[in-house]
């Protein structure tokens, strides 16, 4: 299998350098985990929790944490309630 | 000064160790130090690595992209710091976004190992771990994914304890593998990390993977007598003066008064496979919020993609390209199930494997690092690289706790550490046994 390194940089959203080099670290990591093939998985579940006993739930009510404009703050660029971006409509 | 020891002064006393500290901090030149940021609360100085929160500090995880960024809040492990008479003070270096073995991915810089300044400090909690065993910290917080507090812990000789997956809240921890990320204490020894751990385990509402369930604070018994299994095919897996470190502690805790039993595992390949389509999957998905809109840095572009694109390819480091691009690759159409299902799977066989272990024994002992703390520049390849991890990353796959301390050294004078591993919730055991061990190596002399 070939890694398609143009196509892995879009999924990802960002360009890399040395694409070649790259590529070819990503393609031997992918050789090496193709070990897992030696395991019998077959009846095994396909989902996995690691916290012991799985996730808990909770009721889903709405509370106020108060941090909303502390984080805006910290945002590149924000003005009232929401975070500017450029154009996104011609 | 210990952190028990710490804990006992005045807060005039605790005020000025925080200056002295500072001007260590200053003097020094390991880099374990990003900043000596001060929370301005009372209580002993607590290190912390640069991906937990303290409010109106900044947090960077060691990344361009999220330089100038400041926490509107503070972790819960931080509020809780504040409650058990500690404060946060200094924030420590780290591979960026936690992803690496050495603290070199870092955006500010490798931290040095000080005990020797040719070899790494460990990581991800390099500098972490590199403060404690430098004498620049009482003790600091970390955080292990795949061995990223204990093989830091190992490699500086201190120790490390990664904690029950759910038993520390993650709630202001910047998320790296959700299913693997545990913060945890690096200490100068075993009752210091019984100490901070205590301080900042428990139930909290902010974090929907936090166990609800009773906790007990640790006391340490290290009189009690348990069954320890040695996994017999790991030993032939390190070099010759860990080797000899690990049969010297199989020998202390025999003449403890300790059963020690040998298992064998299936080995560690499968570990990391399972471990580097796993993590970087979750990661992938974990770092797509960094797009230059809500955090940090942003590289303006002519429209809202180009923006997303220039912010993300100049914000992140290679290592952590890497990975995104490799998580990327196992969560797309056509090899979802060949990998990232197929690790999930493998998962279940390794926690599996862990239980039959644990219908036995009360702990097990391994290695935490193939060799002690390697010199700049030995290890280049990424894959190389992930392969040193083999010893700590099934311990995150399978949710367990462990704790990494000193145990001897090698014939240039490096640290080595060892790990025990123990049941689910099961800290005490962890911290009794480890105490049991720290008496009789007497590591410090």
């Amino acid at each position: 299998m070939e890694i398609d390194i143009e196509k892995l940089e879009k999924l990802s959203n960002l360009k890399v350098q040395n694409k070649e080099e790259i590529a070819h670290q990503l393609q031997d990591i992918l050789e090496y985990v193709e070990n897992l093939g030696e395991l019998d998985t077959d009846a095994i579940e396909s989902t996995f929790s690691t916290l012991e006993g799985g996730t808990p739930v909770r009721e889903d009510v709405p509370v106020h944490s108060g941090v909303a404009q502390d984080v805006l703050k910290q945002a590149p660029n924000a003005q009232d309630d929401y975070f500017i971006v450029p154009n996104i409509i011609e | 000064m210990t952190l028990k020891e710490a804990l006992n002064l005045s807060p005039e006393e605790q005020q000025s160790l925080k200056s002295e500290l500072k001007a260590k901090i200053e003097a020094s030149d390991l880099n374990a130090y990003i900043d000596s940021s001060d929370d301005g609360c009372g209580g002993v100085p607590i290190a912390i690595k640069d991906n937990i929160s303290v409010k109106d500090w900044d947090v960077n995880c060691a990344s361009n992209i999220l330089k100038g960024y400041k926490s509107p809040y503070s972790a819960t492990v931080i509020e809780n710091l504040h409650r058990g008479g500690m404060s946060a003070f200094g924030r420590t270096n780290m591979d960026e976004f936690a992803m690496g073995s050495t603290t070199e991915t870092s955006v500010f810089g490798k931290t040095l190992n000080p005990h020797d300044k040719n070899c790494v400090p460990g990581g991800s909690s390099g500098g972490s771990a590199a403060a404690v065993g430098g004498g620049l910290a009482v003790a600091a917080l970390g955080s292990d994914t795949g061995g990223s507090i204990r093989q830091p812990a190992a490699f500086c000789g201190c120790v490390g304890m990664k904690p029950t997956y759910g038993r520390v809240s993650r709630y202001g921890l910047v998320a790296f593998s959700s299913s693997l990320d545990q913060i945890g204490p690096i200490t100068q020894n075993v009752e210091d990390a019984a100490i901070l751990y205590d301080a900042i385990a428990g139930h909290d509402s902010h974090d929907s993977t936090s166990a609800n369930i009773e906790y007990k604070p640790t006391v340490i018994d290290s009189d009690r007598k348990m069954t320890v299994a040695v996994i017999e095919n790991y030993l032939e897996e390190v070099d010759a003066p860990t080797r000899k470190a690990m049969e010297e502690s199989i020998e202390a805790l025999k003449s403890a008064g300790h059963t020690v039993v040998y298992k064998k595992m299936m080995g560690t390949k499968y570990d990391i496979s399972t471990y580097y389509i796993v993590a970087p999957a979750e990661a992938s998905a974990n770092l797509s919020r960094f797009d230059g809109i809500r955090y940090g840095n942003r590289i303006e572009g002519d429209n809202l993609e180009e923006l997303y694109l220039k912010t993300r390819t100049e914000g992140f480091g290679d290592e952590v390209k890497r990975r995104i691009m490799l998580g990327n690759f196992v969560l797309s159409s056509g090899y979802y199930d060949a990998y990232y299902i197929k690790a999930q799977k493998v998962r279940h066989l390794i926690k599996n494997e862990y239980e039959q272990i644990f219908n036995e024994a009360d702990l097990i002992l391994s290695p935490v690092t193939p060799s002690a703390a390697f010199e700049f520049g030995t290890i280049n390849d990424p894959l190389e690289m992930y392969k040193s991890d083999m010893f700590t990353l099934s311990i995150n796959l399978a949710g367990l706790p462990a704790i990494s301390l000193p145990v001897g050294k090698d014939d240039r004078g490096m640290p080595i550490g060892a790990q025990f591993i123990a049941k689910h919730f099961d800290e005490q055991s962890l911290f009794d046994g480890a105490s049991s061990l720290e008496k009789i190596i007497n590591y410090k002399g």
